[in-house]
C-alpha cells in the first residue's frame, strides 16, 4: 500500500478515463493538449502544489476534480484540526514580539543584566565554567527567563508539522516561497527573535493576497528593519542604504529592473524614519509621556510593533524611479513608494519569473512569465490570481516541465513523511537531518534566500547524505519519527534516495 | 545544465570512474585503479585553508610587545612579556610555540593588518564577503577556492579537487567545480545501522539506478559519489597512522588536519582543503597567557604543526593557509576580553613561503592611527595575500578571475612569486 504511494511520487502512472465534449469544455486545465491523462495531471498537481502525494491524494484529486481542488487549495480555508492538536504543545508560538523579547532574551542580554544584577562577575568566573554556567541558569530560572534556543527550537519544529500536516498544503508552500523571498536569518542576532512572529503574522497571513500588503507589511516588521538595519536609519544621524538596496534589487525590481544607484540613495531617505516600537522600559517611558493624538500631531505613525519617527526622516524633496517625492513628507511618503514598487511592470516579471521558477521549471519559458506578469499588473499584484494564470497555462502541463525540478532537503524529508504516513512525534531530528542534507533551515544567511535550482542542492556529498536519510527514515532509525514499514523498509528507503525521488 | 568536467573524458580513467561491475576481479581493478590515480595525481599540489571562525585577536596572537600604547590599552589582556619574541617587535602568544620552529626555519610567515576592504562588523556578512572573495558583492554564487579550483591547469578532475572537512560545505567552495563535504572520512559511505549487508545492497541498487538517471545533473554527481565512497573505503582510513611521530590534538581541528593529511598521501586528486576552527569570538573573560584565548591558539599552533610534520616528504606540495573574517578591538571591552574590530593577522606555512618575517604594514596603535579611533587599520587586503599564495603555489595566473573587482597589488609573502 505505502510502497505504491511512493512508486507513485517517482513515476507518473499512465492510464486514465477518457473524457468526452461537455466535460472537455468544464476543464480549465490544459493538461490533455500537453498529453498528460488526468491522473498524471493530478499527480502533478500534487507535486508542485502540496509538499508531496500521500497514498489516495491523487485518486482524492481525481475524484474532487483538478480544478476544484486547486480553487480550495487557493482559498486556503480548510479546516486544520488535527494540525492544531500538534501545535498546542508549542507555547512560545503563540507570543507576540514583546512578549518573546521579555521570555527568551538573547545570551548577551542576559550576560549583561547578571552582571548589572551583581550576579556574575569577571573574577568570579575565570576559574569555573561549569560554575559560571550553573550561575546563568540559576538567574534565568529566577527571573523566569528561557533559553534563546528553545523558541527556535519550537519554531523550527511547527515548520515542520506544518509541511507535513496541513490540509491548507499550498498556504504553507506558499509561505515558505515568501519567507524565502523575503528573506531574515537567525545568524543576525538582532532580528533572530523576531522571526518567529514575522513568520505567522507577516507572512503566512499575506501569503495569498495583494503582493503589495505583503510588501509593506515586510517593510514594517521588526524583522526586517532589524535585518536589513532600516531600523536606525535616520535623516539626522546618518541614512542607511541596507534596506533601500535590498527591497529594490530583491524584493520587488530585480537587480536589472532599471534602477539607479541614485534611486537607491533617494529611496534611502524616503525610508528613514522607519523603526520599531520600543519594546524596552526606557524606550516605552519616553513614548508614554505622549498620549496617541499627541504623537499623531507631531507625525509619529504607531502601529503594533511600528512606529514611523518623524524626529528621525529626512524631509527633504526626493526623486525615486523619476517620481517626485515633494518636500515635507511623513510616513506617506514611503508607502506611496513602496506602492509603486510593487505595482512596477519590473516588479511584475521579476516576481513572475520567480513563482515559475519555484512552480514549473528551473528555467521558465518567457511566454508563462509574460503572461503571469500580465495579470500581475492587471489584478494589482493578486498572488492568487498569478498562480491561476500560471496553472490554466499549457506551459505549466508540458512534458518538459512535469518532474524537472530537484526537491530541496525540506521537500525531500516532508515528501518522505506523507508518503510514508509517518507520524512525527518528535520534529527536530528532522531538521537535523534537513541541516546535514544542505539546508539549515532559517538560518540563510544572505537576503537573497536559498537558490532554487538543483545544482544549488545536489553535489556528491548532499547526495550521499540523501541516500543515508532515506535508509534512516524507513528502518526507523529517525528519531521522533515513527514509521511502520516491516518487511518493505528497504524498498522504500531506496526508493525515498532513488534519482527520480529527488526530483518533483 | 550545468555539466561536471571531463571527469570520464579521459580514457585512462575509465576504471576509475566506472562502478566495478562484470568481468575483473575487484582487487586487481582496485590496484590499478590506484595505480592509475597514482600516475595521474603525484606530485599535485594542495592549498590547505584554515578558516577561524569568530574574529582572531591577531594582536594578541601576534603581539606589538614594545608598543606603549597597547599596553595601556589593555591593562589586564597584555601578554608581551610572555610571548616568543620573533623581530624585536612582534612576539608570538606563549601558547603557540609550536610555530617557534618553523618560523626561524624560515617556513612560516605572518601577515599582520590583513583584513578586508569592507568594513562591516558583522560575523557572517564578513565571513561571506570572505569566503566569496568578492567584499562588496552579496550576489556571488561561487567561493573563491571552487574558483581557484577552475583555474588550475589539468586534464581531469575527480571528485575530490576541492574537500572540506566540515559537516556542510562551506561557502569558499561552492561553485561549478566538483567540491565535496566530508564531515568524516570513515562515514562517509551508505549506512544503514546495524546492517552492513542491507547498506552493501542499497548502495549497489542505487548506483546502478544513478547511472541511468534521467537527469544530467543526478547521473553525473552520483557518479561523483559513488566513485568518492569507493575511494575513502578502498583506502583503510580508519587505521592511518600519522608519519614521522607527529602527534596531533585531539580537537576537531586536529582531527581534520590528521584527514586532510590521509587523503594527501592516498593522492586522489585534491587540490583545495578547508577545515574551519572555532571559538575565536572572544568578547568575554579572553584570558592572556593561559584562558580561552590561549587554548584556541595552542590548538591552532599544534594542529598545524602536527599537520607538517605528518606530511614528511609531501612538505612540497603543501602551503598552509589561515583566515578569519576581522580582528578585534585594540582597547579591551568592560567584561574582560574584546570587540569586533578590522585588521587581524595570518598564518602562511608552505617550503615556498617567505617565511621567518612578519609582513604587512602596521603603524604604533596611538589612537590617531586607529581606525575609527579602535581598530587596528586593514593595510593589506587579504585578496593580494590569498591570491599571491594561490599564484605562486597551485601556479594560478588570473587574478581577475579568482578575485573579479580585486587589480591590487600582490605581497612578497611567496619565495618566487608567479
Amino acid at each position: 500500500m505505502k510502497m505504491a504511494a511512493l512508486l507513485l511520487i517517482a513515476q507518473l502512472i499512465s492510464g486514465g478515463r477518457k473524457v468526452g465534449p461537455v466535460e472537455a469544455a468544464r476543464h480549465r486545465f490544459p493538461y490533455r493538449k500537453a498529453g498528460l491523462t488526468e491522473r498524471q495531471a493530478a499527480a502533478h498537481l500534487l507535486s508542485r502544489f502540496t509538499y508531496g502525494a500521500r497514498p489516495g491524494d491523487v485518486d482524492a484529486v481525481m475524484k474532487e476534480g483538478l480544478e476544484r481542488w486547486m480553487d480550495r487549495q487557493l482559498g486556503a480555508r480548510l479546516p486544520d484540526d488535527s494540525l492544531d492538536l500538534r501545535l498546542q504543545p508549542y507555547d512560545a508560538l503563540t507570543l507576540s514580539n514583546e512578549q518573546v523579547q521579555a521570555l527568551y532574551p538573547r545570551r548577551g542580554r542576559v550576560l549583561k543584566m547578571a552582571i548589572r544584577d551583581g550576579i556574575i562577575n569577571k573574577d568570579s568566573v575565570k576559574a569555573d565554567r561549569a560554575a559560571y554556567r550553573e550561575e546563568i541558569r540559576g538567574y534565568m530560572a529566577q527571573k523566569g527567563y528561557k533559553p534563546e534556543q528553545e523558541l527556535f527550537r519550537q519554531f523550527i519544529s511547527q515548520k515542520i508539522l506544518r509541511a507535513a500536516y496541513s490540509n491548507n498544503q499550498l498556504l504553507e508552500v506558499m509561505t515558505d516561497f515568501w519567507f524565502n523571498h523575503f528573506n531574515v536569518s537567525i545568524t543576525k542576532n538582532d532580528c533572530a527573535e523576531f522571526i518567529p512572529a514575522y513568520e505567522r503574522d507577516v507572512i503566512r497571513p499575506n501569503a495569498m493576497g495583494k503582493f503589495g500588503s505583503l510588501l509593506l507589511q515586510t517593510a514594517r516588521s521588526p524583522a526586517m528593519l532589524f535585518y536589513l538595519d532600516n531600523f536606525n536609519s535616520s535623516g539626522v544621524k546618518g541614512v542607511n542604504e541596507n534596506y533601500a538596496r535590498e527591497v529594490m534589487e530583491l524584493h520587488t525590481l530585480g537587480v536589472d529592473g532599471g534602477y539607479t544607484q541614485q534611486d537607491v540613495t533617494q529611496a534611502a531617505r524616503v525610508l528613514t524614519g522607519w523603526t520599531i516600537f520600543p519594546m524596552n522600559a526606557n524606550g516605552r517611558n519616553f513614548i508614554n509621556r505622549f498620549s496617541p493624538g499627541q504623537l499623531e500631531r507631531r507625525g509619529f505613525v504607531h502601529d503594533g510593533d511600528f512606529l514611523f519617527n518623524p524626529n528621525r526622516h529626512d524631509k527633504g524633496e526626493k526623486v525615486v524611479l523619476g517620481h517626485l517625492f515633494p518636500a515635507g513628507g511623513g510616513y506617506e511618503e514611503g508607502v506611496e513608494l513602496l506602492d509603486m514598487l510593487a505595482h512596477h511592470p519590473s516588479t511584475a516579471k521579476f516576481i513572475s519569473r520567480e513563482l515559475a521558477v519555484r512552480f514549473v521549471s528551473d528555467d521558465p519559458p518567457q511566454s508563462l512569465v509574460d503572461k503571469m506578469a500580465r495579470t500581475f499588473l492587471e489584478k494589482d499584484g493578486d498572488i492568487r490570481q498569478v498562480l491561476r494564470t500560471m496553472v490554466e497555462s499549457p506551459e505549466f502541463w508540458s512534458p518538459n516541465a512535469v518532474q524537472e525540478k530537484t526537491k530541496s532537503p525540506f521537500e525531500l524529508a516532508i515528501g518522505a513523511v506523507r508518503s510514508l504516513r509517518a507520524d512525527i512525534r518528535q520534529p527536530y531530528p528532522l531538521y537535523v537531518w534537513i541541516s546535514r542534507m544542505g539546508e539549515k533551515m532559517y538560518y540563510y544567511p544572505a537576503p537573497t534566500g536559498f537558490p532554487d535550482k538543483g545544482a544549488y542542492w545536489i553535489n556528491a556529498g548532499s547526495l550521499l547524505n540523501r541516500m543515508n536519510f532515506g535508509l534512516a527514515l524507513a528502518t526507523g532509525q529517525v528519531p521522533g519519527v515513527r514509521v511502520e514499514l516491516g518487511a518493505e523498509a528497504q524498498e522504500a528507503g531506496i526508493a525515498i534516495g532513488s534519482p527520480e525521488n529527488q526530483r518533483r | 545544465m550545468v555539466t561536471r568536467r571531463g571527469f570520464l573524458k579521459s580514457g585512462g580513467i575509465a576504471l576509475f570512474g566506472v562502478g566495478l561491475m562484470g568481468g575483473i576481479p575487484p582487487f586487481m581493478a582496485q590496484a590499478a585503479a590506484t595505480e592509475k590515480r597514482s600516475r595521474l595525481y603525484k606530485g599535485k599540489r594542495v592549498l590547505v585553508c584554515i578558516f577561524q571562525r569568530g574574529a582572531m585577536d591577531g594582536l594578541m596572537a601576534v603581539t606589538p610587545f614594545q608598543d606603549k600604547y597597547f599596553k595601556a590599552a589593555r591593562p589586564d589582556l597584555f601578554t608581551g612579556d610572555g610571548s616568543i619574541d620573533l623581530d624585536g617587535r612582534w612576539g608570538l602568544h606563549p601558547s603557540m610555540k609550536g610555530f617557534g620552529p618553523l618560523f626561524r626555519d624560515g617556513r612560516l610567515a605572518i601577515v599582520h593588518g590583513i583584513g578586508s576592504p569592507n568594513n562591516t562588523r558583522s560575523h557572517f556578512d564578513a565571513q561571506d564577503y570572505m569566503e566569496s572573495g568578492t567584499p562588496f558583492n552579496k550576489g556571488t554564487t561561487s567561493g573563491w577556492l571552487n574558483r581557484a579550483v577552475g583555474l588550475m591547469g589539468h586534464d581531469a578532475l575527480t571528485p575530490f579537487a576541492a574537500v572540506s572537512l566540515t559537516p556542510a560545505l562551506p561557502r569558499s567552495l561552492y561553485g561549478d567545480n566538483p567540491s565535496l563535504a566530508i564531515a568524516n572520512l570513515q562515514d562517509f559511505a551508505i549506512r544503514e545501522q546495524g546492517d552492513a549487508a542491507a547498506a552493501a545492497a542499497a548502495a549497489k541498487t542505487w548506483e546502478s539506478q544513478y547511472g541511468k538517471a534521467r537527469s544530467g545533473l543526478l547521473q553525473e554527481t552520483g557518479k561523483e559519489s559513488f566513485e568518492a565512497i569507493r575511494v575513502l573505503q578502498s583506502a583503510d582510513v580508519r587505521h592511518y597512522r600519522p608519519a614521522n611521530g607527529a602527534v596531533y590534538p585531539g580537537s576537531p581541528l586536529g582531527s581534520s588536519l590528521r584527514q586532510i593529511a590521509q587523503l594527501i598521501r592516498m593522492e586522489v586528486g585534491m587540490e583545495v582543503a578547508f577545515t574551519e576552527s572555532g571559538g575565536w569570538d572572544t568578547h568575554f573573560n579572553q584570558g592572556t597567557d593561559n584562558g580561552i584565548f590561549a587554548r584556541s591558539a595552542a590548538d591552532l599552533a599544534n594542529s598545524i604543526a602536527a599537520f607538517w610534520q605528518d606530511l614528511g616528504t609531501w612538505q612540497d606540495e603543501v602551503t598552509v593557509m589561515t583566515m578569519t573574517e576581522f580582528g578585534r578591538t585594540v582597547r579591551q571591552n568592560g567584561t574582560g576580553g574584546t570587540d569586533h574590530g578590522r585588521g587581524s593577522c595570518n598564518f602562511i606555512l608552505g617550503n615556498g613561503v617567505s617565511g621567518g618575517r612578519v609582513h604587512g604594514q602596521v603603524a604604533d596603535l596611538a589612537v590617531e592611527n586607529l581606525e575609527d579611533g579602535r581598530d587596528l587599520p586593514v593595510t593589506t587586503d587579504f585578496r593580494s595575500v590569498f591570491s599571491a599564495v594561490a599564484d605562486a603555489h597551485l601556479l594560478i595566473a588570473d587574478d581577475r578571475a579568482l578575485f573579479p573587482g580585486w587589480d591590487g597589488a600582490k605581497p612578497a609573502v611567496m619565495k618566487t612569486p608567479a
